[in-house]
């Protein structure tokens, strides 16, 4: 009877929970994309988390918890904040997104005289379709709700959000990546940061998706090598539009990205030379060498993106 | 805003997905590329049902308003569809009693003395009067049980008229009170397209003389399907009926439609998609299951039966049958129609523990057999899901019980003939009379609460369209024995029944799963 009791629950339980993330939370199977319902997620007000109670809160809360457990559970390398140390907010920080790693990554790195004013996008399906889930985010990260889809794109709280002086940080790529490779960033950032003439910093997070990838809820073991590279800030030009701004953001977060395989001045000589695209995973392997990247479900992709840094040797820094 | 219907093709992202099986239900992961049909999410339904129901009487379709056809003196005879709908019963009060209270309010104040209710109950088992209360409220029941408010008797001779023949030479035979009326008030629920219009009075109300025209082999095998009326050979039948009738008797036809809320609240994940449950489904799964095995049978069967769908009225239309019933069915298949590419090699259907044969009752072998080949296999337009000498795959555990009371006939059908033969044409030929005209059979659907010795017969040639389209029939979970007997196969699994399959539609077939209840009729183009 027990066993029957037992063995037949845990049977359930593992059918449940398949194809499910810790949050028992599925995937919407793609056939169904397109009925997903449209949630309207502007009932739960994020305002409060703006309060001084909630902001003395979410201080302890970020460097007594969260960066403390994320530094110890990967072994982070910040660059580039020589380029934002002086910098006045507000500013929208942009950055690649693989993991759920990376929001911990930039609160924890930014200079705190920004943390202590940044706000994160957060998908409003995903994050805030649970008020106990929205409650958490917005605490922790100071979130507020960003619909990906559908006609509340437009009434998003991010102006309002920067007209109050706020920090932003948003992934333009609207998720995280599925393969750890970059997919298009949309144009929204470069549109807010033209319409508010705020500067937009780009960031790149490298080695995220290998130490925890989609669907893992902790960090693989072994404090696996992250890099954190601020760029220099992009100031919108006079006369500059979104689209301008987007282009430069992209060739930014390009460069950035080629630091590790070409170092600095190879990437800006690469970048002069018109070199870099997007990173979008390893080629296709042809007779004359050219190739395009590996097509978007081939398991080289994942493969390549999953494999970790290589661990900092002492002789790998001349300086030092 | 509810959303439409839609085909889901499984991919590696889909979860397992629901699947009934009698009194109970599963998790099933299904191969990938598989289909997967599901229903319009439940329609809103009317804030204010009563209003929309004055609506209707005052502004029917087709007739002068309910009011002006009442007068003192006259023989009103109010007719409502029997606890064979809809499926599960509705949370009271029953939309019948709203509508019924109504125009026994417009009655009484037109000084309408002469008043009868009957359920058109047909060869159906009569209503206990527990039933009737339900249906037609504490009110009506109090005035006019037991003399006033009856069930149909087919078998009352005395009380029972032949209004003429079609041309086909079909025989209308209704009740007499009801043809012998000044006005027949019809109040009806149309919960699928078969339902409804021409059929609510001329099978309702009909003898066994009159249904046979229509309730045999080769009419069923030519209705394709019948919930497609206009593809229905057993609906062209309906309709020479209806016509026939509305010549003869004054019919004011009511009609309402449900949306597809079957289940309460706190079963809400049954009414859900499955990648869409959250914690509180999950959880709710979880502890329904293990706490439905581990409740005795007879207790489990109590409480699916207890349920009580929270039903919203979506429409309510009155007036000529005629006009009224395309109204009712494009409100039925807003509701349910779902577009669905081609059919498969394989259909796949989970059957509940309802179908409209079992209400208060047990789910017998030859009501599973009914409900999964007659009813699931026909919710389709054009063509069915699987495609001819295709496989249908269906969850149920085909016990071999039976109801004693309720289905005495289908005892010695299930014993009897189909150890002989599971041939449709073949039972009816041989055995129809003698079932049709026992009078054992007779007497307990009378007397007792017994569906009509007919009945089992009539539900073997429901399914006899499926039986000569498919190839082949596999219950998984279905108890071997019982399955055998009426010639389909069982499965422990799904991996077993789709190998088993495998061998008559070949090594990679195309699959679809039909997912219902709710109703999903499938537009199959």
């Amino acid at each position: 009877m027990k066993r029957r009791l037992f063995g037949g629950f845990l049977d359930d339980l593992r059918m449940v929970r398949q194809s499910r993330d810790v949050q028992g939370r599925a995937r919407t199977p793609r056939s169904a994309l397109v009925h997903e319902s449209q949630k309207r997620s502007d009932g739960f007000g994020t305002a409060w988390a703006r309060t001084p109670t909630a902001r003395a809160a979410r201080r302890v809360l970020q460097t007594g918890v969260l960066k403390p457990v994320t530094w110890s559970q990967v072994s982070p390398r910040i660059e580039g904040l020589d380029h934002i140390e002086h910098l006045r907010g507000p500013v929208v920080f942009v950055a690649n997104h693989s993991s759920h790693l990376d929001a911990p990554l930039i609160i924890g790195s930014v200079p705190t005289r920004l943390r202590q004013r940044l706000a994160v996008g957060a998908a409003a399906d995903y994050f805030f379709d649970a008020r106990w889930r929205a409650i958490i985010t917005t605490l922790i990260f100071n979130a507020f709700p960003i619909e990906r889809r559908g006609s509340d794109r437009r009434r998003s709280l991010a102006p309002q959000l920067l007209g109050q002086g706020w920090n932003l940080l948003l992934f333009p790529e609207g998720t995280r990546s599925e393969d750890g490779w970059m997919a298009q960033p949309r144009l929204g950032p470069a549109h807010l940061c033209v319409q508010r003439q705020v500067p937009m910093v780009p960031v790149i997070l490298r080695g995220t998706y290998a130490a925890m990838p989609r669907a893992r809820n902790w960090p693989m073991p072994g404090r696996q090598r992250v890099i954190v590279r601020y760029g220099r800030p992009l100031f919108p030009e006079e006369n500059e539009g979104a689209r301008g701004l987007h282009q430069r953001m992209v060739q930014a977060m390009s460069r950035l990205w080629a630091e590790d395989e070409l170092g600095w001045y190879g990437s800006l000589r690469a970048q002069a030379k018109g070199e870099l695209t997007l990173p979008s995973g390893p080629k296709q392997i042809t007779a004359d060498g050219s190739g395009s990247a590996v097509p978007s479900g081939s398991w080289r992709r994942s493969w390549e993106a999953s494999r970790p840094l290589p661990k900092e040797t002492k002789h790998s820094r001349v300086w030092d | 805003m509810s959303r439409p219907g839609f085909v889901l093709e499984v991919d590696e992202r889909t979860p397992a997905l629901l699947m009934h099986e009698g009194e109970g239900f599963r998790l099933e992961k299904l191969p990938l590329g598989s289909r997967v049909i599901y229903p319009p999410e439940s329609l809103p339904g009317f804030r204010d049902v009563d209003a929309e129901i004055r609506r209707a009487l005052d502004a029917p379709l087709g007739r002068p308003p309910l009011r002006e056809l009442l007068f003192a003196g006259m023989r009103l005879t109010i007719v409502f569809d029997d606890l064979s709908l809809p499926l599960p019963p509705m949370q009271t009060p029953d939309v019948r009693q709203r509508v019924i209270e109504q125009v026994l309010e417009l009655a009484a104040a037109a000084g309408v003395d002469d008043v009868e209710l009957i359920a058109g109950n047909s060869l159906h088992r009569r209503m206990t009067p527990a039933e009737l209360k339900r249906t037609v409220g504490e009110r009506v029941y109090r005035s006019f049980f037991p003399d006033h408010l009856k069930n149909h008797d087919a078998e009352d001779k005395a009380n029972l008229t032949e209004i003429g023949h079609t041309k086909h030479g079909e025989v209308v035979e209704i009740n007499r009170r009801a043809a012998e009326s000044d006005l027949i008030v019809y109040v009806n629920i149309t919960l699928t397209a078969m339902s409804g219009g021409p059929k609510s009075v001329s099978v309702g109300l009909a003898s066994y003389r009159s249904l046979k025209h229509h309730h045999n082999v080769h009419t069923l095998r030519h209705s394709k399907s019948f919930n497609d009326p206009p593809n229905s050979a057993m609906h062209h039948s309906y309709n020479r009926m209806a016509a026939l009738l509305a010549e003869n008797v004054n019919i004011f036809q009511i009609e309402t439609t449900v949306n597809n809320s079957l289940f309460p609240k706190q079963m809400d994940f049954l009414n859900k998609r499955e990648w869409e449950w959250n914690l509180k489904d999950q959880a709710a799964f979880l502890a329904v299951r293990r706490a439905n095995e581990l409740v005795p049978p007879a207790r489990r069967r109590q409480i699916w039966h207890r349920n009580a769908a929270p039903y919203g009225i979506t429409s309510v239309t009155a007036g000529a049958p005629e006009e009224v019933h395309p109204i009712t069915l494009r409100s039925v298949l807003r509701q349910q129609l779902t577009e669905v590419n081609g059919p498969s090699d394989i259909g796949i259907w989970g059957l509940p523990y309802i179908c409209p044969y079992n209400v208060n009752s047990i789910m017998n072998p030859i009501l599973v057999m009914s409900l999964g080949l007659g009813y699931f296999f026909n919710l389709y337009r054009n063509q069915p899901i699987v495609r001819p000498g295709g496989v249908a795959i269906f969850y149920h555990p085909v016990r071999n019980e039976f109801q004693s009371v309720h289905h005495p006939s289908y005892i010695d059908f299930f014993e009897e003939v189909l150890a002989e033969t599971t041939d449709p044409v073949a039972i009816e030929t041989k055995f129809e009379e003698q079932f049709a005209t026992d009078p054992w059979y007779i007497h307990l659907y009378r007397n007792s609460y017994a569906y009509h010795g007919v009945h089992p017969l009539y539900m073997w040639y429901w399914g006899a369209h499926a039986l000569e389209h498919l190839g082949d029939v596999i219950f998984v979970g279905g108890d071997r024995k019982t399955t055998a007997r009426m010639g389909f196969r069982s499965a422990s699994s799904l991996e077993d029944a789709l190998e088993m399959a495998r061998e008559r539609v070949g090594s990679s077939p195309t699959i679809t799963y039909h997912h219902t209840p709710p109703v999903a009729m499938a537009d199959v183009r």
